[in-house]
């Protein structure tokens, strides 16, 4: 006879509620992308008060965990996924933060901001890694797929690569001021990128966290040779 | 290994026992009244197999119950929990036509070596049941005061026995005053720990609690389980529990039974988030059981 069938519902709704949240991260993340390479202040404007939704989701399911742990007291593989999707639903939070950060420097720049191609065309390519790798994370989750969630490590280099790429643009974008002042905020969005990608890869070593029961990061930003 | 064919009698057949003969050190720990009770001891079980007459209801357990270390024993109804633990102070024994064969040793002891006194194994292991059983016509103080008794202790060395059991299980302060009065007066949760009052009385070495909280209500349950955590500095103790919960807060180790069989054993805290068999992931997640 099946047991705790309406626990078992319950944390499989919430792990549903908590990916979905990845969804709307994606949908935000594209639709700051799209701002920035059109300037598009109002779409910007849209992506900032839209982050609210992404704010409730993540009470929502902060909430719901609470209370999944305080009724039904979940233990060993339930325990451990109840325990990642805490830290899911933060990323989640987190990442739809930083596409907040992004539409905010958009009306800072002006209506017909000076601009740089090679530099919007990094960008872009960022946000485009960005938002597969956060799909990516969440299908390695979804799965319990290990090795889809390492690769998330492989494809996130792609990311720090074209943001020292953005960087490089910056130092030899020249000598006007304005366009010197557009540069510096265009790597602040190559920043909140980057965090994406590092959210997501998070969201990979909860993945291999739900499987093996052991946690570690998958690469040490401190101590990066593995010293 | 020393394997002992069942008996009739329902006691393991000292006949083939190979264990080394009795020490002046073993006369005393299971003698019938040396046993310092200072520190908890080394239980290992090898090879157990206990029977009720054709049930085989523990089968080939091995296990080491480490000193000083709450051990939680969990597992379905009729998985061979309380069967396990009735081994270790020899009451599997006394039930009409029950038998066991392996072994079980205190610090390397013997307990079922044929020199061993039936007695003193159970003043070394003290056992705290389901429901508190006090002797109904006896006092709080006589409660405590029959195991010693009938060790011969009297006058000021009984009081002063009578008082460290009381003090050691925490409930001396609410009983000094009413010593004389009846055991069955108290509430169920000091009724309880008026029954561990007394094991502690004999001074054991093993503490062996058979579901001790089931009948307690949630206070007097919290105040037991703070009384084993302080138990454990001097004893080891082996708990029974159906409360999942109830292993997870007191256990350093937990054991998982399942048709008699020990299926695994482990730091308490793997045990209940990451079990290396998928049959205790099922149990203590609450798939079966």
């Amino acid at each position: 006879m099946e047991t705790r069938v309406a626990f078992k519902e319950e944390l499989r709704e919430l792990e549903e509620r908590a990916l979905q949240g990845l969804d709307m991260v994606v949908s935000s993340l594209e639709r700051v992308m799209e701002a920035l390479q059109h300037q598009d202040v109002e779409l910007a404007e849209m992506v900032v008060e839209d982050d609210d939704r992404i704010d409730g989701r993540y009470l929502e399911v902060h909430q719901g965990i609470l209370s999944l742990l305080a009724r039904q007291a979940p233990v060993a593989t339930d325990l451990r996924l109840v325990a990642a999707l805490l830290d899911v639903i933060k990323h989640v939070e987190r990442m739809g933060d930083q596409c907040v950060n992004i539409a905010k420097v958009i009306p800072l720049t002006g209506h017909e901001p000076p601009s740089d191609r090679a530099m919007l065309e990094t960008l872009a390519e960022m946000g485009r890694h960005a938002a597969s790798l956060v799909e990516q994370s969440k299908r390695a989750f979804a799965g319990r797929n290990v090795e889809l969630a390492q690769d998330l490590v492989v494809r996130d280099e792609a990311i720090n690569r074209l943001q020292r790429e953005a960087f490089r643009l910056a130092i030899e974008i020249g000598d006007d001021v304005d366009t010197r002042e557009w540069a510096m905020t265009m790597l602040l969005v190559a920043r909140a990128i980057e965090r994406i990608g590092d959210n997501a890869v998070d969201i990979g070593e909860q993945t291999a966290f739900v499987v093996t029961g052991l946690f570690r990061e998958f690469t040490d930003a401190s101590h990066p040779a593995g010293v | 290994m020393t394997t002992r064919p069942p008996t009739e009698t329902g006691s393991m057949d000292p006949r083939t026992d190979t264990a080394k003969p009795a020490s002046t050190e073993q006369e005393g720990r299971f003698g019938r009244t040396s046993m310092s009770g200072a520190k908890g001891r080394h239980v290992s079980v090898e090879n157990l197999d206990a029977w009720y007459g054709d049930q085989h209801a523990v089968k080939s357990f091995n296990i080491e119950y480490e000193p000083n270390k709450v051990t939680a024993m969990i597992g379905p109804s009729g998985s061979g929990k309380s069967t396990m633990v009735r081994c270790i102070n020899r009451m599997h024994e006394e039930i009409p036509g029950a038998r066991v064969s392996g072994k079980i040793a205190i610090d390397g002891e013997d307990l079922y070596h044929a020199s061993v006194d039936v007695t003193s194994v159970r003043h070394a292991a003290g056992m705290v049941f389901q429901k508190p059983n006090p002797f109904p016509t006896m006092s709080i103080f006589d409660n405590v005061a029959a195991g010693p008794r009938l060790t011969g202790m009297k006058g000021g060395g009984l009081k002063e026995r009578v008082e460290k059991s009381l003090r050691g299980a925490a409930l001396w302060d609410e009983v000094k005053d009413r010593l004389n009065q009846p055991g069955i007066g108290l509430s169920g949760g000091q009724q309880q720990r008026l029954c561990i009052a007394r094991a502690l009385a004999v001074e054991p070495e093993v503490i062996l609690m058979d579901e001790p909280c089931s009948a307690l209500d949630p206070i007097a349950t919290l105040r037991i389980e703070e009384l084993i955590d302080e138990l454990k500095q001097r004893y080891t103790i082996v708990i029974v529990t159906h409360n999942m919960q109830q292993a997870a807060r007191v256990a350093d180790s937990t054991a998982f039974m399942l048709d008699g069989e020990l299926i695994e054993v482990g730091p308490t805290e793997r045990m209940f988030t990451k079990p290396n068999d998928d049959r205790t992931e099922q149990y203590v997640s609450g798939k079966f059981g």
